[in-house]
């Protein structure tokens, strides 16, 4: 196992509920509400979980594009809040972001070279017009597209193409982390493989870690090195994939894996275990939060809220004994 | 028997002078009770089949030619009263986004109470009776309750609940599901697909299910129905086209997918992409990204080939083989 690159711990993040005429708070959305993961260097920890669990916002948070409320988050052990904006700036570049719609994530006036350009500018990378020319030329080359491609607008792509010019401006500034956030979810699956082999061969030729926010857990099995589970604001199970996945031990990561179908014509089995809904973010349940939906909960279950119980390299937040099991 | 039975669909929209047929010869039938899958990827002309089974295609499209047989009565040449009592009556919709099919100031359970009386003669009080039992029959918690609920005041796989309680309120002969689970999370689409496997059972409701997740076909359906291009490429029973495919783009799509594949092996890509309708190849469809193309590829379409009992293939690689074999 290589070495942490990105350490996230204890980071909450929520969004203040405001109401009447004077906007005055009444609540919030705990959308992060206690989160520690690690990616490492050159590897892929995929985070996963049901919509509105807090995916998103934990890429957010990191890029510090939502404000902390409370926890932190280390680049090489370096504590990003506690820098000042001008020692904050070489940081920034480190981790970078590939969103889901590759459509409405870059901008339909801009031409490729000036979508691809546009980050190095700001990191002053590049000294002059042609340098940054020769630079938007390899980042193309890079995500397998013709550097003719710069003068083009991107409606004139199709979206696995569109998918490539995005990938293309995330690397231009050389970061060692892309979060990818449901970078793949929207394409078709002949165009999907297209994406993930390109992913793949990026992290081998450039060392990138991948920080993989999805909700399929087929592409978390064939991709990750590590998973991180999700429910409502929390990881309630991490560790290495195939242990995951042959071995779950969290109630929901069993429950989740239960539900997904199964593509093997031999057998059907996708089963519904974990039933209802998922409970609102603003008001969660107390003591555990998964024990409105728990098939194995129990009297202490909503009561108390269970810690992280750590085991060798795997986590898992319930009171069961099989969560702390070796 | 035969409840459906579509026979050379032709849907077309003008281009400039031309016509573009996005369907393009589909045939393809619904015994009672069973469900055919409809897959493909996006822009193949699945939603379009629908809509054109329906008589719904939007403007300034239209269906040119085939026929849509429904227990032997031809829908394409029924009066527009008629149709319109077919739908929603005989012909039940449910799709991906429930809200477009619900109305948002109106509560649910009278929604549901004036699509039966719409095709039936029944008083309100029974109408009501009968969308309760339908709730409670859909799984709906706290039905009775439910009833007076606005659609806003439903989360999305309840909403998913109401639509397939609406769809059912009429005992159609036939379902039409439009990726009714794609929208919702997985531990959220597993009891849905469970509901719909004992809304087969019990109410022997034929379905036409049209989605992209093979996952889901494999959960549901008892025959597969491939669309490439706007045509079929490959029909058959589940275990047939999931388990022995034999078209080529069945066959690349299948490896395509990376809950098929070991882990980090680079994953089987189909080369280029779908092109757009106004550029699709004279002969086979598949002929600019298929890696078995022959010369009459380019100007043929082909015809079927029998494969297996009930399997059917599209192809002239597939002809040429099974025409050399003694
Ligand atoms: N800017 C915001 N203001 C208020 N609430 C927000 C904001 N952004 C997100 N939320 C809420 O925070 C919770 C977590 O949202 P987030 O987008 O992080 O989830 P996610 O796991 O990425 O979901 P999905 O799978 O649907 O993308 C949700 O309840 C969401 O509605
Ligand atoms: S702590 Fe209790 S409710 Fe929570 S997951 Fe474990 S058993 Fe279920
Ligand atoms: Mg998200």
């Amino acid at each position: 196992m290589s070495e942490a690159l990105l350490e996230v711990s204890g980071l909450r993040t929520w969004f203040p509920i405001r109401k009447g005429v004077f906007r005055s708070v009444v609540g919030h959305v705990r959308a992060v509400d206690g989160v520690d993961l690690t990616v490492r260097a050159g590897e892929t920890l995929a985070l996963v979980g049901e919509s509105g669990c807090g995916k998103t916002t934990v890429g957010r948070t990191i890029l510090g594009l939502e404000p902390a409320r409370e926890g932190a988050v280390r680049f090489e052990g370096v504590d990003l809040a506690a820098l000042a904006p001008a020692e904050l700036r070489p940081y920034r570049k480190e981790v970078q972001i590939v969103f889901q719609d590759p459509m409405a994530s870059l901008d339909p006036r801009m031409r490729v070279r000036e979508i691809v350009a546009e980050g190095m500018r700001s990191f002053g990378l590049g000294k002059n017009e042609a340098e940054r020319t020769e630079r938007v030329a390899e980042q193309l080359r890079r995500v397998r597209l013709d550097p003719d491609a710069m003068d083009r607008y991107p409606h004139e792509f199709s979206g696995g193409q569109r998918q490539r010019i995005g990938i293309a401006r995330a690397l231009a500034v050389e970061p060692r982390l892309l979060i990818c956030d449901e970078a793949v979810s929207a394409l078709d699956v002949s165009i999907q493989a297209q994406i993930l082999n390109l992913l793949s061969e990026l992290q081998e030729e450039l060392g990138l870690a991948y920080l993989f926010i999805t909700h399929d857990l087929s592409v978390v099995r064939y991709l990750a090195h590590e998973v991180a589970v999700m429910y409502l604001g929390q990881i309630v199970e991490h560790g290495p994939t195939e242990q995951i996945f042959e071995d779950p031990r969290h109630p929901y990561t069993r429950g989740l894996l239960a539900a997904v179908p199964s593509v093997d014509p031999a057998r059907r089995s996708a089963e519904p275990v974990v039933l209802g809904d998922v409970p609102s973010p603003a008001s969660p349940p107390d003591g555990c939060r998964f024990h409105t939906r728990c098939p194995e909960v129990f009297d202490r279950c909503s009561r108390e809220m269970p810690e992280v119980a750590v085991r060798g390299d795997r986590g898992c937040r319930c009171f069961l004994p099989r969560a702390t099991e070796a | 028997m035969r409840v459906l039975e579509v026979s050379d669909l032709v849907t077309g929209f003008p281009a400039g002078r031309e016509r573009i047929h996005v369907i393009d010869g589909v045939s393809l039938y619904l015994e009672a009770g069973e469900t055919l899958a409809l897959v493909g990827e996006s822009g193949c002309g699945k939603s379009m089949t629908a809509l054109s089974i329906l008589r719904l295609v939007p403007r300034p499209g239209r269906v040119e030619a085939g026929k849509v047989l429904l227990e032997g009565r031809d829908l394409l040449s029924l009066a527009v009263p008629d149709m319109r009592n077919v739908r929603g009556a005989e012909i039940s919709m449910i799709f991906q986004e429930p809200m477009t099919s619900l109305n948002p100031v109106a509560r649910v359970g009278k929604q549901v109470v004036e699509a039966i009386r719409l095709h039936e003669k029944v008083g309100v009080p029974a109408a009501r009776e009968r969308t309760l039992e339908l709730f409670r029959r859909a799984g709906i918690p706290d039905a009775e309750a439910r009833l007076d609920a606005y659609p806003h005041q439903l989360s999305g796989g309840l909403k998913q609940r109401v639509m397939i309680a609406m769809a059912l309120a009429t005992r159609p002969k036939v379902l039409i599901a439009d990726e009714p689970t794609t929208a919702l999370d997985v531990t959220i689409q597993a009891q849905i697909l469970e509901l719909l496997r004992e809304l087969k059972r019990d109410f022997g409701t034929a379905i036409l299910l049209i989605t992209h997740d093979i996952g889901v076909v494999n959960e549901l359906a008892d025959r597969v129905a491939v669309m490439y291009g706007g045509r079929v490429v490959e029909e058959g029973d589940r275990s047939q086209v999931l388990g022995e495919p034999a078209h080529p783009y069945t066959q690349g799509l299948l490896r395509s997918m990376p809950g098929f594949a070991t882990a980090h092996e680079r994953l089987a890509e189909i080369p280029g992409v779908v092109p757009p309708p106004a550029e699709w190849p004279a002969g086979c469809r598949f002929d600019t990204r298929c890696e078995r193309v022959l010369g009459h590829c380019r100007s043929e379409a082909p015809a079927a080939t029998p494969v297996g009992e009930g399997h059917r293939v599209f192809c002239h690689a597939v002809a040429s083989e099974i025409g050399e074999a003694p």
